[in-house]
């Protein structure tokens, strides 16, 4: 996709795999699997970190931007 | 926000153990890497660009067949969902991981609903009006990168795709 000319940007869980097999852009969240953009029917969660995605879509300038979501999985709980 | 890079040290040691682990335990074991890994510049404001999810979560819709999942060597085929669709019919066929988020709110794996807000609000352009789901267990990644990877390529230049958003489950 890159190649055709359409950037990408990957929500992370696995950061050793992301990192191993080299990605355009990629954001890592300390969340459980099958969580990846947060709680279900929490869409201000959801828009927080699909805003992280485009805000990396938007700065990065090099391959293998590797960024951390910096809010963890029990602060989330903390929320709710 | 300011964003932290993500610490890589240890990173490719415990990638080295994870593909171990994969040759280990399944037939077959294709491991690729992208080197160099492309890299392509969004070329207009995302206020009008066009974006697209692929997930791999193993969305399909409710009359669609479902991901082969009895088997170790994983299924590289793709589901197309179109963006109009009635996210209720968003099924999710994947034993790797804990599908009970995704089957109430398909938004944590494929954020069809947010993307329209996101349109609503002006962020981005407009959705895709196809997106794609794939099945995250593929332990044997050449027929991924030589032909699930180009295929769907094709079509996000077809539909004039800006961004793709990927997502795993």
């Amino acid at each position: 996709m890159e190649r055709a000319g359409i950037p990408t940007v990957v929500m992370s869980l696995r950061p050793e795999i992301t990192y191993g097999v080299g990605v355009s852009r990629a954001l890592y969240a300390r969340f459980p699997m099958g969580n990846p953009l947060g709680e279900p029917d929490q869409p201000q969660q959801q828009h927080l970190v699909i805003e992280t995605l485009l805000g990396i879509i938007e700065s990065a300038t090099e391959p293998r931007t590797f960024k951390e979501f910096p809010v963890r999985w029990r602060r989330w709980e903390r929320w709710l | 926000m300011q964003l932290q890079d993500v610490p890589t040290e240890g990173l490719d040691e415990k990638y080295r153990d994870w593909i171990g682990f994969i040759a280990e335990t399944h037939h077959a074991s294709d491991p690729r890497v992208n080197d160099p890994v492309p890299f392509a510049l969004l070329t207009k404001p995302l206020a009008e660009a066009r974006v697209a999810l692929l997930t791999t979560a193993g969305a399909h819709l409710d009359d669609q067949v479902p991901f082969h999942i009895e088997t170790v060597a994983g299924d590289p085929s793709f589901r197309e969902i179109p963006n109009d669709v009635d996210v209720r019919r968003i099924r999710f066929t994947h034993t790797h991981y804990d599908t009970s988020s995704a089957a109430k709110d398909p938004n944590v794996v494929l954020p069809i609903t947010r993307l329209a807000e996101l349109v609503e609000r002006g962020r981005i352009g407009s959705a895709s009006p196809v997106h794609f789901g794939m099945m995250g267990f593929n332990p044997n990644s050449g027929p991924v990168a030589d032909e699930l990877g180009p295929t769907i390529a094709e079509r996000l230049v077809e539909h004039e795709v800006d961004v793709a958003l990927f997502v795993p489950g």
